[in-house]
Protein backbone atom coordinates (compact mmCIF):
# COMPACT_ATOMS: atom_id res chain seq x y z
CA UNK A 1 0.00 0.00 0.00
CA UNK A 2 3.02 2.28 0.78
CA UNK A 3 4.35 1.53 -1.83
CA UNK A 4 1.66 2.05 -3.95
CA UNK A 5 1.04 5.61 -2.87
CA UNK A 6 5.20 6.50 -3.29
CA UNK A 7 4.35 5.08 -7.00
CA UNK A 8 1.75 8.11 -7.53
CA UNK A 9 3.97 10.79 -5.60
CA UNK A 10 7.01 10.46 -6.58
CA UNK A 11 6.50 9.55 -10.02
CA UNK A 12 9.57 7.61 -11.92
CA UNK A 13 12.69 9.87 -12.17
CA UNK A 14 12.30 9.18 -15.50
CA UNK A 15 13.97 12.29 -17.56
CA UNK A 16 11.31 13.85 -20.26
CA UNK A 17 12.40 14.09 -23.68
CA UNK A 18 11.62 16.95 -26.07
CA UNK A 19 11.97 16.15 -29.43
CA UNK A 20 12.50 19.51 -32.32
CA UNK A 21 10.78 18.09 -35.65
CA UNK A 22 11.77 20.67 -38.46
CA UNK A 23 13.58 22.67 -40.82
CA UNK A 24 17.25 24.06 -41.06
CA UNK A 25 15.87 27.46 -39.21
CA UNK A 26 16.03 24.67 -35.98
CA UNK A 27 18.31 22.20 -37.12
CA UNK A 28 21.49 21.48 -35.75
CA UNK A 29 24.47 22.23 -38.07
CA UNK A 30 27.85 20.34 -39.15
CA UNK A 31 30.96 22.01 -37.92
CA UNK A 32 31.56 23.25 -41.48
CA UNK A 33 28.08 25.23 -42.10
CA UNK A 34 29.66 27.51 -38.48
CA UNK A 35 28.71 30.27 -37.76
CA UNK A 36 24.72 29.08 -39.07
CA UNK A 37 23.29 28.21 -36.24
CA UNK A 38 19.50 26.38 -35.44
CA UNK A 39 17.49 27.70 -32.84
CA UNK A 40 17.46 23.85 -31.90
CA UNK A 41 21.52 24.03 -30.74
CA UNK A 42 21.01 26.49 -28.04
CA UNK A 43 17.41 25.26 -26.81
CA UNK A 44 19.53 22.18 -25.87
CA UNK A 45 21.09 23.86 -22.91
CA UNK A 46 18.40 25.90 -21.36
CA UNK A 47 16.95 22.95 -18.99
CA UNK A 48 17.47 20.75 -15.97
CA UNK A 49 19.19 17.63 -15.90
CA UNK A 50 15.54 16.19 -15.94
CA UNK A 51 15.03 17.10 -19.66
CA UNK A 52 16.81 15.74 -22.71
CA UNK A 53 15.94 17.55 -26.12
CA UNK A 54 16.49 15.40 -29.02
CA UNK A 55 17.13 17.62 -32.28
CA UNK A 56 15.62 15.56 -35.47
CA UNK A 57 14.64 18.63 -37.26
CA UNK A 58 16.81 18.71 -40.98
CA UNK A 59 17.74 21.04 -43.25
CA UNK A 60 15.34 21.29 -46.30
CA UNK A 61 12.83 19.38 -45.08
CA UNK A 62 9.44 19.93 -45.51
CA UNK A 63 6.35 18.18 -43.07
CA UNK A 64 5.83 15.85 -46.21
CA UNK A 65 9.45 15.02 -47.15
CA UNK A 66 10.05 14.86 -43.12
CA UNK A 67 7.54 12.30 -43.35
CA UNK A 68 8.38 10.30 -46.78
CA UNK A 69 12.18 10.04 -45.26
CA UNK A 70 11.16 8.06 -42.17
CA UNK A 71 11.82 10.58 -39.94
CA UNK A 72 8.70 11.27 -38.14
CA UNK A 73 8.35 7.51 -37.43
CA UNK A 74 10.98 6.28 -35.36
CA UNK A 75 9.87 9.37 -33.33
CA UNK A 76 6.59 8.18 -32.52
CA UNK A 77 8.24 4.69 -32.17
CA UNK A 78 10.17 5.96 -29.26
CA UNK A 79 7.63 8.56 -27.81
CA UNK A 80 6.76 8.49 -23.78
CA UNK A 81 4.19 9.73 -21.79
CA UNK A 82 4.68 13.03 -21.14
CA UNK A 83 7.05 13.66 -23.14
CA UNK A 84 7.12 16.75 -26.05
CA UNK A 85 7.05 17.16 -29.69
CA UNK A 86 8.05 20.69 -30.72
CA UNK A 87 6.54 20.85 -34.23
CA UNK A 88 8.15 23.73 -37.03
CA UNK A 89 7.73 23.34 -40.40
CA UNK A 90 7.01 26.12 -43.50
CA UNK A 91 9.80 27.41 -45.22
CA UNK A 92 9.92 24.20 -47.18
CA UNK A 93 6.89 23.62 -47.11
CA UNK A 94 5.67 26.99 -48.76
CA UNK A 95 7.65 27.07 -52.06
CA UNK A 96 5.95 25.93 -54.99
CA UNK A 97 9.52 25.79 -57.11
CA UNK A 98 11.47 23.47 -54.03
CA UNK A 99 10.87 19.85 -54.34
CA UNK A 100 9.90 20.05 -51.06
CA UNK A 101 6.68 21.75 -51.93
CA UNK A 102 3.95 20.95 -49.94
CA UNK A 103 0.26 21.96 -50.50
CA UNK A 104 -1.61 23.73 -47.94
CA UNK A 105 -4.01 20.92 -47.52
CA UNK A 106 -1.34 18.18 -47.43
CA UNK A 107 0.69 20.33 -44.76
CA UNK A 108 -2.46 20.55 -42.56
CA UNK A 109 -2.95 16.95 -42.75
CA UNK A 110 0.98 16.35 -41.93
CA UNK A 111 0.30 18.54 -38.89
CA UNK A 112 -2.70 17.20 -37.70
CA UNK A 113 -0.96 13.57 -38.13
CA UNK A 114 2.36 14.87 -36.22
CA UNK A 115 -0.60 15.70 -33.28
CA UNK A 116 -2.95 12.92 -33.20
CA UNK A 117 0.08 10.27 -33.40
CA UNK A 118 1.38 12.00 -30.36
CA UNK A 119 -0.99 12.15 -28.79
CA UNK A 120 -2.18 8.31 -28.92
CA UNK A 121 1.50 7.91 -27.34
CA UNK A 122 0.54 10.20 -24.84
CA UNK A 123 3.09 12.90 -25.88
CA UNK A 124 2.18 16.45 -25.87
CA UNK A 125 2.35 18.61 -29.47
CA UNK A 126 3.14 22.03 -29.73
CA UNK A 127 2.87 23.41 -32.55
CA UNK A 128 5.41 26.81 -33.98
CA UNK A 129 4.73 29.02 -36.54
CA UNK A 130 7.53 29.39 -38.84
CA UNK A 131 10.22 31.69 -37.92
CA UNK A 132 10.25 34.65 -39.34
CA UNK A 133 12.67 35.89 -42.52
CA UNK A 134 14.32 39.32 -42.58
CA UNK A 135 12.57 41.20 -45.23
CA UNK A 136 12.09 44.51 -44.73
CA UNK A 137 10.15 46.75 -46.94
CA UNK A 138 11.32 50.20 -48.01
CA UNK A 139 9.60 52.01 -45.26
CA UNK A 140 11.63 49.78 -42.85
CA UNK A 141 9.00 47.34 -41.80
CA UNK A 142 9.15 43.79 -41.64
CA UNK A 143 7.03 41.83 -43.76
CA UNK A 144 5.51 38.57 -42.85
CA UNK A 145 7.21 35.89 -45.39
CA UNK A 146 5.10 32.63 -44.25
CA UNK A 147 1.32 34.58 -44.23
CA UNK A 148 -0.35 31.13 -45.60
CA UNK A 149 1.59 28.72 -43.66
CA UNK A 150 1.71 30.19 -40.64
CA UNK A 151 -2.32 30.40 -40.68
CA UNK A 152 -2.74 26.85 -41.27
CA UNK A 153 -1.01 26.42 -38.30
CA UNK A 154 -2.72 28.65 -36.16
CA UNK A 155 -6.04 26.76 -37.54
CA UNK A 156 -4.90 23.23 -36.82
CA UNK A 157 -3.84 24.51 -33.18
CA UNK A 158 -7.21 25.95 -32.55
CA UNK A 159 -9.43 22.34 -34.24
CA UNK A 160 -7.09 20.28 -32.39
CA UNK A 161 -6.34 22.56 -28.78
CA UNK A 162 -2.82 22.31 -29.12
CA UNK A 163 -0.72 24.77 -27.65
CA UNK A 164 1.03 27.65 -30.29
CA UNK A 165 3.74 29.20 -30.33
CA UNK A 166 3.42 32.01 -32.86
CA UNK A 167 7.10 32.36 -33.34
CA UNK A 168 6.65 33.60 -36.53
CA UNK A 169 5.03 37.09 -35.02
CA UNK A 170 7.74 36.93 -32.06
CA UNK A 171 10.78 37.12 -33.75
CA UNK A 172 8.66 39.60 -36.45
CA UNK A 173 8.87 41.87 -33.48
CA UNK A 174 12.23 41.09 -32.55
CA UNK A 175 13.64 41.73 -36.25
CA UNK A 176 11.45 45.08 -35.89
CA UNK A 177 13.29 46.22 -33.34
CA UNK A 178 16.88 45.23 -34.31
CA UNK A 179 15.67 46.88 -37.88
CA UNK A 180 16.79 46.70 -41.51
CA UNK A 181 20.63 47.35 -40.54
CA UNK A 182 21.04 45.52 -37.21
CA UNK A 183 18.96 42.69 -37.90
CA UNK A 184 22.00 41.31 -39.88
CA UNK A 185 23.39 40.50 -36.59
CA UNK A 186 20.96 37.72 -35.96
CA UNK A 187 21.42 36.41 -39.39
CA UNK A 188 24.50 34.75 -40.84
CA UNK A 189 25.72 37.53 -42.36
CA UNK A 190 29.61 37.50 -42.70
CA UNK A 191 32.16 39.61 -44.05
CA UNK A 192 34.42 38.50 -47.12
CA UNK A 193 37.80 37.22 -45.22
CA UNK A 194 35.90 37.48 -42.13
CA UNK A 195 35.58 33.71 -42.20
CA UNK A 196 37.38 30.62 -42.98
CA UNK A 197 34.06 28.40 -43.71
CA UNK A 198 33.01 31.85 -45.91
CA UNK A 199 36.01 33.07 -47.65
CA UNK A 200 33.82 35.08 -49.72
CA UNK A 201 31.61 36.45 -47.23
CA UNK A 202 27.81 35.27 -46.53
CA UNK A 203 24.38 36.91 -47.18
CA UNK A 204 21.49 34.64 -45.55
CA UNK A 205 17.95 36.10 -44.60
CA UNK A 206 16.44 32.78 -43.86
CA UNK A 207 19.45 30.99 -41.44
CA UNK A 208 20.91 32.48 -37.92
CA UNK A 209 24.32 33.52 -36.26
CA UNK A 210 24.90 32.24 -32.38
CA UNK A 211 22.70 35.31 -31.55
CA UNK A 212 19.81 35.13 -33.54
CA UNK A 213 19.27 31.12 -32.92
CA UNK A 214 19.35 32.02 -29.00
CA UNK A 215 17.44 34.67 -29.53
CA UNK A 216 14.97 32.42 -31.34
CA UNK A 217 15.57 29.62 -28.16
CA UNK A 218 14.73 32.60 -25.91
CA UNK A 219 11.07 33.35 -27.39
CA UNK A 220 10.37 29.65 -27.34
CA UNK A 221 11.46 29.22 -23.75
CA UNK A 222 9.14 32.59 -22.41
CA UNK A 223 6.01 31.07 -24.75
CA UNK A 224 6.57 27.64 -23.07
CA UNK A 225 6.54 29.78 -19.92
CA UNK A 226 3.58 31.66 -20.83
CA UNK A 227 1.64 28.36 -21.92
CA UNK A 228 2.10 27.50 -18.82
CA UNK A 229 3.29 23.73 -20.01
CA UNK A 230 4.72 21.69 -17.24
CA UNK A 231 8.15 21.78 -19.02
CA UNK A 232 8.32 25.49 -17.73
CA UNK A 233 9.02 23.87 -14.26
CA UNK A 234 12.49 22.14 -15.51
CA UNK A 235 13.88 25.39 -17.35
CA UNK A 236 17.26 25.72 -15.50
CA UNK A 237 18.11 28.55 -13.43
CA UNK A 238 22.01 29.86 -13.55
CA UNK A 239 23.34 31.65 -10.96
CA UNK A 240 25.56 35.07 -11.54
CA UNK A 241 28.70 34.84 -9.79
CA UNK A 242 28.83 37.71 -7.66
CA UNK A 243 31.63 39.58 -7.84
CA UNK A 244 33.80 39.55 -4.78
CA UNK B 1 67.96 -4.57 -67.02
CA UNK B 2 68.69 -1.16 -68.65
CA UNK B 3 64.81 -1.17 -68.76
CA UNK B 4 64.35 -2.01 -65.01
CA UNK B 5 66.61 0.43 -63.87
CA UNK B 6 64.76 3.20 -66.33
CA UNK B 7 61.45 2.27 -64.00
CA UNK B 8 63.33 2.39 -61.16
CA UNK B 9 64.32 5.79 -62.11
CA UNK B 10 60.97 7.03 -63.31
CA UNK B 11 59.34 5.62 -59.84
CA UNK B 12 61.88 7.83 -57.70
CA UNK B 13 61.45 11.01 -59.77
CA UNK B 14 57.71 10.51 -60.15
CA UNK B 15 57.80 10.27 -55.68
CA UNK B 16 60.03 13.70 -55.84
CA UNK B 17 57.39 15.28 -57.93
CA UNK B 18 54.45 13.92 -55.89
CA UNK B 19 56.09 15.19 -52.49
CA UNK B 20 56.55 17.81 -54.12
CA UNK B 21 53.03 18.72 -54.86
CA UNK B 22 51.46 16.84 -52.24
CA UNK B 23 53.17 17.98 -48.99
CA UNK B 24 52.13 15.77 -46.16
CA UNK B 25 50.80 18.04 -43.74
CA UNK B 26 52.79 17.21 -40.28
CA UNK B 27 50.29 17.29 -36.99
CA UNK B 28 50.64 20.05 -35.20
CA UNK B 29 49.09 20.94 -31.45
CA UNK B 30 47.86 23.98 -30.01
CA UNK B 31 48.56 25.05 -26.58
CA UNK B 32 46.28 27.66 -25.48
CA UNK B 33 47.11 29.55 -22.49
CA UNK B 34 45.33 32.46 -20.73
CA UNK B 35 42.25 33.48 -18.42
CA UNK B 36 38.28 33.75 -18.91
CA UNK B 37 38.14 34.99 -22.06
CA UNK B 38 39.45 32.20 -23.92
CA UNK B 39 39.03 29.21 -21.42
CA UNK B 40 36.37 26.68 -22.59
CA UNK B 41 32.76 26.88 -20.27
CA UNK B 42 30.35 24.21 -19.61
CA UNK B 43 27.34 24.07 -20.94
CA UNK B 44 25.55 24.98 -18.11
CA UNK B 45 27.19 28.15 -18.38
CA UNK B 46 25.50 29.19 -21.81
CA UNK B 47 26.01 31.58 -23.68
CA UNK B 48 28.96 32.60 -21.59
CA UNK B 49 31.47 31.32 -24.39
CA UNK B 50 35.65 31.89 -24.35
CA UNK B 51 37.21 32.30 -27.55
CA UNK B 52 39.14 29.28 -27.81
CA UNK B 53 35.90 27.19 -28.07
CA UNK B 54 34.60 28.17 -31.45
CA UNK B 55 38.72 29.19 -32.61
CA UNK B 56 39.18 25.24 -32.27
CA UNK B 57 36.10 24.47 -35.03
CA UNK B 58 38.25 26.49 -37.67
CA UNK B 59 41.23 23.52 -37.90
CA UNK B 60 41.54 20.19 -39.85
CA UNK B 61 42.55 17.00 -38.76
CA UNK B 62 46.26 18.45 -38.72
CA UNK B 63 45.83 20.46 -35.97
CA UNK B 64 44.69 19.33 -31.93
CA UNK B 65 43.94 22.65 -29.67
CA UNK B 66 44.52 22.02 -26.15
CA UNK B 67 42.79 24.75 -24.59
CA UNK B 68 44.58 25.33 -20.99
CA UNK B 69 43.15 29.14 -20.13
CA UNK B 70 41.55 28.89 -17.03
CA UNK B 71 39.13 31.60 -15.72
CA UNK B 72 40.72 33.64 -13.06
CA UNK B 73 43.99 33.54 -14.09
CA UNK B 74 46.65 36.06 -14.08
CA UNK B 75 50.80 34.75 -15.57
CA UNK B 76 51.60 34.88 -11.38
CA UNK B 77 48.84 32.73 -10.40
CA UNK B 78 49.07 29.92 -13.95
CA UNK B 79 52.44 29.07 -13.19
CA UNK B 80 51.72 28.99 -9.38
CA UNK B 81 49.05 26.21 -9.97
CA UNK B 82 51.64 24.31 -12.01
CA UNK B 83 49.44 24.63 -14.99
CA UNK B 84 52.34 25.85 -17.36
CA UNK B 85 54.53 23.04 -15.52
CA UNK B 86 52.22 20.15 -17.32
CA UNK B 87 51.91 22.03 -20.59
CA UNK B 88 55.50 22.68 -21.07
CA UNK B 89 56.08 19.02 -20.21
CA UNK B 90 53.75 17.67 -23.20
CA UNK B 91 55.16 20.20 -25.86
CA UNK B 92 56.45 18.33 -28.33
CA UNK B 93 58.61 19.79 -30.96
CA UNK B 94 56.66 21.82 -33.85
CA UNK B 95 53.93 22.54 -31.18
CA UNK B 96 52.25 25.91 -30.61
CA UNK B 97 51.90 28.12 -27.28
CA UNK B 98 49.24 30.80 -27.61
CA UNK B 99 49.63 33.05 -24.92
CA UNK B 100 46.91 35.51 -23.84
CA UNK B 101 46.97 37.28 -20.30
CA UNK B 102 46.39 40.29 -19.12
CA UNK B 103 42.48 41.02 -17.43
CA UNK B 104 43.95 39.45 -14.10
CA UNK B 105 47.47 40.86 -14.19
CA UNK B 106 46.34 44.17 -14.24
CA UNK B 107 43.55 43.62 -12.06
CA UNK B 108 45.38 45.95 -8.29
CA UNK B 109 41.66 45.09 -6.71
CA UNK B 110 42.09 41.22 -6.79
CA UNK B 111 45.34 40.83 -4.87
CA UNK B 112 44.93 37.21 -5.15
CA UNK B 113 45.43 37.58 -8.99
CA UNK B 114 47.30 40.93 -9.31
CA UNK B 115 50.96 40.51 -11.01
CA UNK B 116 52.99 43.64 -11.33
CA UNK B 117 53.99 44.81 -14.59
CA UNK B 118 57.69 43.57 -14.15
CA UNK B 119 56.64 40.20 -12.72
CA UNK B 120 54.03 40.00 -15.98
CA UNK B 121 56.89 40.88 -18.09
CA UNK B 122 59.32 38.27 -16.70
CA UNK B 123 56.37 35.45 -16.67
CA UNK B 124 56.01 35.99 -20.61
CA UNK B 125 59.78 35.71 -21.16
CA UNK B 126 59.49 32.67 -18.84
CA UNK B 127 56.58 31.05 -21.33
CA UNK B 128 58.29 32.09 -24.26
CA UNK B 129 62.15 30.67 -23.07
CA UNK B 130 61.09 27.24 -22.14
CA UNK B 131 58.72 26.85 -25.09
CA UNK B 132 61.46 27.81 -27.61
CA UNK B 133 63.64 25.28 -24.78
CA UNK B 134 61.19 22.62 -26.23
CA UNK B 135 61.54 23.83 -30.09
CA UNK B 136 57.63 25.23 -29.54
CA UNK B 137 56.37 27.85 -31.20
CA UNK B 138 55.19 30.79 -29.01
CA UNK B 139 52.80 33.56 -29.76
CA UNK B 140 51.74 36.47 -27.61
CA UNK B 141 48.16 37.81 -28.18
CA UNK B 142 47.61 41.33 -26.51
CA UNK B 143 44.75 41.07 -24.36
CA UNK B 144 41.17 41.29 -25.58
CA UNK B 145 39.25 44.38 -25.59
CA UNK B 146 36.69 45.39 -22.62
CA UNK B 147 33.66 47.25 -23.54
CA UNK B 148 34.08 50.75 -22.53
CA UNK B 149 32.82 53.46 -24.61
CA UNK B 150 32.96 57.42 -23.83
CA UNK B 151 31.10 59.76 -26.61
CA UNK B 152 30.09 56.63 -28.29
CA UNK B 153 34.42 55.94 -28.69
CA UNK B 154 35.71 52.31 -27.65
CA UNK B 155 38.24 53.41 -25.21
CA UNK B 156 41.54 51.42 -24.68
CA UNK B 157 41.40 49.32 -21.39
CA UNK B 158 44.25 47.53 -20.90
CA UNK B 159 47.27 50.02 -21.76
CA UNK B 160 49.75 49.35 -19.79
CA UNK B 161 49.56 45.75 -20.17
CA UNK B 162 49.21 45.40 -23.84
CA UNK B 163 52.53 47.48 -24.66
CA UNK B 164 54.67 44.94 -22.50
CA UNK B 165 53.51 42.32 -24.37
CA UNK B 166 54.01 44.31 -27.49
CA UNK B 167 57.62 45.20 -25.61
CA UNK B 168 58.44 41.25 -25.25
CA UNK B 169 57.36 40.32 -28.35
CA UNK B 170 60.14 42.58 -30.09
CA UNK B 171 62.41 42.23 -27.87
CA UNK B 172 62.30 38.43 -27.96
CA UNK B 173 61.19 38.43 -32.12
CA UNK B 174 58.13 36.63 -31.07
CA UNK B 175 55.01 36.41 -33.57
CA UNK B 176 52.50 38.74 -32.15
CA UNK B 177 48.63 39.26 -32.93
CA UNK B 178 47.55 42.50 -31.37
CA UNK B 179 43.63 41.28 -30.50
CA UNK B 180 43.48 44.20 -28.21
CA UNK B 181 43.85 46.32 -31.23
CA UNK B 182 42.00 44.25 -33.55
CA UNK B 183 38.93 43.70 -30.85
CA UNK B 184 38.91 47.31 -30.12
CA UNK B 185 38.45 48.16 -33.82
CA UNK B 186 35.81 45.29 -33.96
CA UNK B 187 33.73 47.23 -30.80
CA UNK B 188 34.01 50.57 -32.44
CA UNK B 189 32.56 48.95 -35.91
CA UNK B 190 29.77 47.09 -34.29
CA UNK B 191 29.32 50.65 -31.54
CA UNK B 192 28.17 51.20 -27.91
CA UNK B 193 25.11 49.70 -28.10
CA UNK B 194 24.89 47.01 -30.68
CA UNK B 195 28.68 45.70 -29.25
CA UNK B 196 26.65 44.75 -26.00
CA UNK B 197 25.36 41.84 -28.38
CA UNK B 198 28.82 40.38 -28.37
CA UNK B 199 29.32 40.44 -24.52
CA UNK B 200 27.25 38.25 -21.59
CA UNK B 201 24.79 40.90 -21.56
CA UNK B 202 20.68 39.58 -21.11
CA UNK B 203 18.39 42.14 -20.19
CA UNK B 204 16.08 40.88 -16.82
CA UNK B 205 13.57 38.35 -17.96
CA UNK B 206 15.38 37.65 -21.81
CA UNK B 207 16.47 34.20 -20.81
CA UNK B 208 14.32 32.70 -18.43
CA UNK B 209 17.34 30.99 -17.07
CA UNK B 210 18.94 34.35 -16.04
CA UNK B 211 15.87 35.91 -14.52
CA UNK B 212 17.82 38.82 -13.25
CA UNK B 213 19.87 39.82 -16.12
CA UNK B 214 23.44 39.98 -16.22
CA UNK B 215 25.49 42.75 -17.46
CA UNK B 216 28.91 42.26 -18.22
CA UNK B 217 31.25 44.11 -20.84
CA UNK B 218 34.44 41.25 -20.01
CA UNK B 219 32.97 37.77 -20.96
CA UNK B 220 31.81 37.02 -24.46
CA UNK B 221 28.62 35.19 -25.29
CA UNK B 222 28.71 32.43 -28.46
CA UNK B 223 28.42 35.30 -30.88
CA UNK B 224 30.99 37.63 -29.42
CA UNK B 225 33.52 34.50 -28.91
CA UNK B 226 33.52 33.76 -32.42
CA UNK B 227 34.16 37.33 -33.61
CA UNK B 228 37.34 37.14 -31.52
CA UNK B 229 38.21 33.37 -32.59
CA UNK B 230 38.03 34.97 -36.14
CA UNK B 231 40.29 38.00 -35.52
CA UNK B 232 42.90 35.24 -34.14
CA UNK B 233 42.30 33.25 -36.95
CA UNK B 234 42.83 36.24 -39.18
CA UNK B 235 46.16 37.47 -37.00
CA UNK B 236 47.78 33.74 -37.80
CA UNK B 237 47.22 34.56 -41.76
CA UNK B 238 48.45 37.77 -41.42
CA UNK B 239 51.66 36.41 -39.68
CA UNK B 240 51.74 33.67 -42.20
CA UNK B 241 52.41 31.21 -39.91
CA UNK B 242 52.60 27.32 -41.26
CA UNK B 243 49.98 26.96 -38.89
CA UNK B 244 47.61 28.53 -41.39
CA UNK B 245 47.02 25.56 -43.78
CA UNK B 246 45.82 23.24 -40.70
CA UNK B 247 42.74 26.44 -41.22
CA UNK B 248 39.53 24.99 -42.84
CA UNK B 249 38.77 27.51 -46.02
CA UNK B 250 36.04 26.12 -47.62
CA UNK B 251 35.71 27.61 -50.95
CA UNK B 252 32.81 25.90 -52.73
CA UNK B 253 29.80 27.99 -53.35
CA UNK B 254 26.89 26.90 -50.76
Amino acid sequence: MLFLIMSFSLPLNKKTTVYLIGDSTMADKEVKAYPETGWGMPFHYFFDSTVLVDNRAKNGRSTRTFIEEGRWKPVVEHLNPGDYVLIQFGHNDEVPTKKSYTTPGQFTANLVKFVTESRDKKAIPVLITPVARRKFDSSGKIEETHAIYTQLVKDVAAKYHVPLIDLDAKSQELVQQFGPESSKYLYNYLLPGENPHYPEGHKDDTHFSELGARKMAEIVLSEIKNLNLELANHIRVVLVEQKK
Amino acid sequence: MIKGNFKKALFVCLLGLVSFTLPIKKHTTIWMIGDSTMCQYDSSRFPLTGWGMPFAEYFDSSVTIKNEAKGGRSTRTFIAENRWQKVVENLNEGDYVFIQFGHNDEAKNYPDRYTAPDDYRNNLIKFIRESRDKKAIPVLITPVSRRKFANGNALETHEIYSKIVHEVAEQLNVPLIDLDAMSLKLLQQFGEKNSTLLFMQLAPGENPDYPSGIHDNTHFNAYGARHIAELVLQGIENLNLDLKDGIIEIKKKR
